[in-house]
């Protein structure tokens, strides 16, 4: 008797269509040896938001009776491998209120496997990938991010790949032969796929981490009150009315404590205050809220509520004034205002780093026009990078010598 | 004894310009809703505009369920929850409750603002039935605000009365053999329920991409008496698929492809307003396939779709009585 | 039409009015000397006699209230809700299918806490629609969080409207009432009832307080934020104390208006009629209660030692009590107004509340269920014996049929 258990966490909306697609793959590849398997979405995230981290999972199993063990679960307690899709959440995730920030490695059993698509190297992700008690594996897919929406896809290979790897990972579960064939029966399948899933069978990079390695802080958490501590009438506060910034200056909101929404953001605004001509659009029109009104009427992003839709870049007059930047150029939430006002020469220099950086500032965050996804695969397979069969996205030389 | 009635509303005049709007914020962070969401802006904005001495009641939906989950609040001002019909009871059960206590002298007479948010499919679908009895109870003084994301955006986008003609849901996939399952056009609720109640005094629609006009829509509503009602159309990265970058250019689209005419109408008076009113002074629409061809929902269209859609929307401004406003048109002479 | 008549001589010491009034204008005149703040109507026989009493009042200037018509009994019931919010009394009603039509929103008022009144002129449900008294329109709320009571006079609507005021917006409680009266031999006939003064209300009925749960920007607060598995487990079990906080309640409330106003039930939990020394105790919910107690006078005289237990509190179940009150009995029978098909023995919804309660009793006697009177039919004298006969033959075995007796179907 054993079973398998498999989570992935991704993008809501964003990545949807790919991890519902990766957790049916792998039940249907292990179906191919015989196992029964189950595939779900973490009930609590639907209906889901864009952005905010979500989750999906596969269990497979010998037996149906081993299978129901673990049934009728919102989440397994652990997983033997947790895919992560998008390398902006392996700063941890805050699904919920009161939920508090998870580790990406939170559900990684002990020796367990943390697969992700990312153009870091496991040093820069270990930055952020909190520490954990017990030793496990860090496996990479050189790949960006996979975002698109709800009608479109955006077909770049990577559940495929993803699954490839899977077979590298638990081959006893799944081989793969089992996978390539159940790729191409997919409705989304193709040859280039299974051949997608093969190469990143062959190429996949693990290395081991050791408990020394991560991210030390200690992520924030929240304990949740007793019924009788609870308001009566299912009514809560609240939030009070924010103050002033300083000297009866500016104004700051009050902002809910139990969600911060940051782990929403894949991209946050980096703002030239020399640039601003303090029109207040980005203030205005912001969402989340999360701009503060600083004392001499600029306008500060507040990193901790600020989900990175980029509406703060799209309304802004001034050229280059707000810059969406990719959120794995970034340590910590600190405030760019008071960094800007403590050291101005400092801050430009910090920002002029940032916004220069190719990688970090280019945008794939779902459907703009159609035809677009197609424009993306073709530029990756052009950007290249290791050498591979010719029409596999995301890591191609060979598509560029044609 | 009762101290002295008045069924008085707050005066709010309109913000003189963007500079002029209030700072502080009754509508804050903490929400869970996605990313470039134009609905939780609609909220922060119709907040802003009422001020502090205002409750909102909230039908359900994307801004309640998303917006307001347990211990994730972002009202700053009271809020409570309404049953997804309920936004025209509960705008008028919260005016008559506070009337009856200030008329018997058991609460501090002053004016409150009173406001009920609902979806599209609680506006236009469920609720429609409680906001048309509500809007002829002119003694209560109450807002109504639709904001229409166009879909059933919380349940997973099923499609609503307010749906757009031939748009992707769930409930209107398109398929191998039908391409277009969702053949409706949308509800025309602003002019419906202008023209259906005669002494509700103030009926407009908002586009939150014109920030400073929509707060001003709201002030408007608010300080003039009696039941009111604003349409907001509010485009959703979720539902119409696309990068929510986009919300603010989409929500200008919607207008400047004159699929979402900017009007008010006020005691019978219609007036087109902002870059509706150019358009109706002669300036050119964009073509909506502009507007279209920018979300994931229409991506299965053809040039036979656009071609109707745009058609249709030229109906909107050629051929009826009040361009945009009302689908009536007067009969041929001797006809 | 409500005509007062002259306080009989003799009785000058009371300050109260007597009137000869429908069960419908009786709690009318209650709202009125509760100082009502809003209520909404929609109309449905039988309840809505209530409404119109209540308009007549307003348009008199009687009763200084918010009287809003409503466009169905879905908005009449979240109308009332969202005025209770903000800290005004409200009182709301309907009957049959109209409560059935108002279902969504008699769910949310028990976890919002609102100390809604509410009448039901009880009312078969449709099809076929039928103006007759059943009870299962009250009855579908019994599992949600509301108080449930039922009247047999009008006399006892006009102090039950009173007591629920005071039971509902008891701060330990804050759940919505709902009121209880037959169709037609409640809502539409008229008996002589003593009206208490608003002097003596006052007294008795403190001004309804929503205090910390007040909607009001001086109480900033977020109402019914959406919950997921975290939460709505507490949530319920927070509804569960404050229904278990209503039995003291009620107590407290029944024994300072005998106090106030000098009537009224020492046992507020359920009418015992002859039931001393009693072999055979019948039950029976509402205006049922009339002709039993017509029979077991006449069976009483030819010395069957039969009685009547007439339960009004439904929703808090006094389960304790009842058991002991019957303890004594050799069998039972339960006439219920109202089905349950396919229920356990296809007995009714009191006779299996009964047999609950009992299951964990020293003594279980003999347990008939009988169906009776639905769509309004009336009870006779012979359904009444037949039952009792029944009930006898079954104390003498000790056995309870199983079977669910229909009794006045044509067979």
């Amino acid at each position: 008797m054993a079973h398998f258990t498999c989570e992935v966490v991704y993008r809501g909306i964003f990545q949807k269509n790919l991890a519902a697609r990766i957790c049916r793959g792998i039940v249907l590849s292990a179906r191919k040896a015989g196992r029964w398997g189950i595939a779900f979405g973490r009930y609590g995230d639907s209906p889901q938001r864009n952005g905010i981290p979500a989750k999906d999972f596969a269990i497979v199993a010998d037996t149906q009776e081993e299978l129901e063990q673990n049934m009728a679960r919102y989440e397994p307690k652990e997983v033997d491998v947790t895919i992560c899709v998008d390398d902006t959440l392996s700063k941890g995730v805050e699904s919920w209120a009161w939920y508090g920030l998870q580790p990406i490695n939170r559900l990684t059993t002990p020796n367990g496997t943390l697969l992700m698509t990312s153009l870091q190297s496991p040093t820069e992700l270990l930055k952020d990938i909190h520490k954990k008690e017990a030793p496990y594996n860090l496996a990479l897919i050189p790949a960006k991010a996979s975002f698109s929406g709800l009608w479109v896809y955006k077909e770049d290979h990577t559940e495929a790949r993803i699954l490839g790897a899977l077979a590298k990972i638990q081959p006893g579960f799944l081989s793969l032969d089992a996978v390539c064939a159940a790729i191409q029966e997919a409705e989304w399948g193709s040859e280039l796929k299974a051949a997608s899933a093969r190469k990143a069978f062959e190429r996949l990079e693990s290395r081991p981490v050791k408990i020394t390695e991560g991210n030390a802080e200690t992520p924030f958490s929240f304990e949740k009150p007793k019924w009788w501590e609870m308001r009566e009438g299912v009514s809560i506060p609240a939030i009070p009315i924010g103050k002033p910034m300083e000297g009866g200056k500016g104004y700051v909101p009050e902002r809910n404590p139990y969600f911060k929404k940051f782990t929403t953001r894949t991209m946050r605004p980096v703002i030239d205050f020399d640039k601003c001509v303090k029109c207040t659009l980005c203030w205005i029109q912001c969402p989340d809220s999360c701009f503060d009104v600083t004392p001499d009427g600029l306008y500060d992003a507040n990193m901790e509520s600020c989900c990175g839709c980029g509406v703060c870049e799209a309304v802004c007059p001034a050229k280059d004034c707000v810059t969406m930047v990719r959120e794995d150029a970034f340590e910590d939430n600190a405030s760019q205002y008071e960094m800007w006002r403590r050291d101005k020469p400092a801050y430009v220099k910090w920002m002029g780093d940032k916004i220069a950086s190719k990688e970090h500032v280019v945008r794939s965050h779902g459907f703009r026009f159609r035809g677009q996804y197609a424009e993306e695969i073709k530029q990756e397979l052009e950007q290249g990078g290791i050498e591979i069969t010719a029409g596999i996205p995301g890591e191609n030389a060979a598509g560029k010598l044609r | 004894m009762a101290e002295a009635f008045a069924n008085a509303t707050q005066i709010l005049e309109p913000f003189r310009g963007v500079k002029k709007v209030t700072i502080e914020e009754y509508f804050t962070s903490g929400h869970r809703t996605c990313q470039g969401c134009e609905s939780a802006l609609v909220m922060k904005l119709m907040v802003k505009a009422a001020g502090p001495r205002t409750i909102v009641l909230g039908a359900t939906g994307c801004m309640y369920v998303a917006n307001t989950t347990y211990y994730t609040t972002p009202w700053v001002v009271p809020w409570m929850h309404t049953q997804l019909g309920s936004s025209g009871s509960a705008a008028l059960g919260t005016a008559a409750g506070l009337k009856a206590l200030m008329k018997k002298g058991k609460m501090k007479s002053e004016p409150i603002n009173v406001i009920a948010f609902c979806g599209d499919g609680g506006g236009a679908d469920m609720g429609l039935g409680a906001i048309s009895a509500t809007l002829t109870h002119k003694e209560y003084n109450s807002l109504i605000l639709m904001y229409d994301n166009e879909s059933y955006a919380n349940t997973d986008i099923q499609l609503s009365g307010s749906t757009p003609y031939g748009a992707n849901t769930t409930f209107s996939p398109p398929g191998t053999l039908k391409r277009i399952i969702h053949t409706r056009w949308k509800k025309n609720m602003a002019g419906m329920l202008a023209a259906g109640h005669p002494e509700c005094r103030y009926v407009a629609t908002v586009d939150a991409s014109y920030a400073v006009e929509m707060m001003n829509k709201v002030r408007k509503a608010l300080s003039i008496g009696g039941p009111t009602f604003i349409h907001s159309l509010d485009p959703c990265p979720k539902g119409w698929d696309y990068d929510p970058m986009l919300s603010h250019e989409l929500g200008e689209l919607a207008v400047e492809c004159g699929v979402f005419p900017l009007y008010e109408v006020e005691d019978g008076v219609v007036r087109h307003y902002g870059k509706t009113k150019a358009i109706v002074e002669g300036r050119p629409r964009k073509p909506v396939r502009e507007y279209l061809l920018k979300q994931g929902r229409f991506a299965h269209f053809t040039e036979e779709d656009l071609e109707y859609f745009q058609s249709k929307v030229d109906e909107m401004w050629d051929k009826w009585e009040i361009p945009g406003v009302i689908p009536f048109r007067r009969a041929a002479a001797g006809k | 039409m409500a005509v007062e008549t002259k306080t009989p001589a003799g009785t000058t010491a009371s300050d109260d009015r007597e009137m000869l009034i429908s069960g419908s204008e009786a709690c009318a005149e209650a709202l009125t000397l509760a100082d009502l703040d809003v209520v909404t109507a929609y109309p449905i026989r039988p309840y809505d006699t209530v409404m119109q009493a209540i308009a007549k009042k307003i348009a008199n200037g009687q009763l200084e209230a918010e009287y809003i018509v409503a466009e169905g009994e879905h908005s009449q019931f979240e109308i009332v809700k969202h005025a209770s919010t903000v800290g005004a009394r409200v009182f709301c009603g309907s009957s049959g299918v109209g409560w059935m039509y108002a279902m969504e929103c008699l769910t949310v008022t028990p976890p919002l806490r609102v100390p809604m009144v509410c009448m039901v002129g009880n009312r078969a449900l449709d099809d076929p629609g039928a103006f007759g008294v059943e009870h299962n329109d009250a009855l579908t709320v019994r599992d949600l969080g509301w108080l449930l009571i039922w009247v047999d006079t009008a006399q006892e609507m006009l102090d039950t409207t009173l007591l629920a005021y005071r039971i509902a917006e008891d701060r330990r409680v804050f759940l919505p009432i709902a009121i209880s009266a037959d169709g037609a031999f409640l809502t539409h006939s008229q008996a002589i009832v003593q009206v208490p003064s608003r002097a003596k209300v006052d007294k008795f009925l403190p001004p309804y307080n929503r205090g910390d749960l007040l909607l009001h920007p001086d109480n900033p607060i977020t109402v019914a934020p959406q919950a997921n598995e975290d939460w709505v487990i507490e949530i319920r079990r927070q509804n569960n104390e404050a229904m278990n906080r209503a039995y003291t309640v009620i107590e407290e409330a029944y024994a300072d208006f005998r106090k106030t106003f000098g009537r009224g039930p020492e046992n507020p939990w359920f009418e015992e009629y002859m039931t001393e020394d009693a072999e055979v105790i019948l039950m029976g919910m509402g205006t049922i209660s009339l002709p039993f107690k017509v029979g077991i006078r006449n069976m009483r005289a030819k010395g069957m030692k039969v009685g009547l237990i007439r339960p009004r509190w439904f929703r808090p179940f006094p389960t304790e009590k009842m058991v002991t009150a019957l303890q004594g009995a050799k069998a039972i029978g339960v006439i219920d107004r109202d089905y349950s098909f396919g229920s356990p023995f296809g007995s009714g919804v009191v006779a299996n509340e009964i047999r609950a309660a009992m299951y964990n009793a020293d003594k279980r006697p003999p347990l008939l269920s009988f169906i009776c009177g639905l769509g309004g039919r009336e009870v006779t004298l012979e359904d009444v014996y037949k039952a009792t006969d029944l009930c006898f033959e079954a104390a003498k075995t000790g056995k309870s049929p199983l079977k669910t007796q229909w009794l006045g179907v044509r067979e």
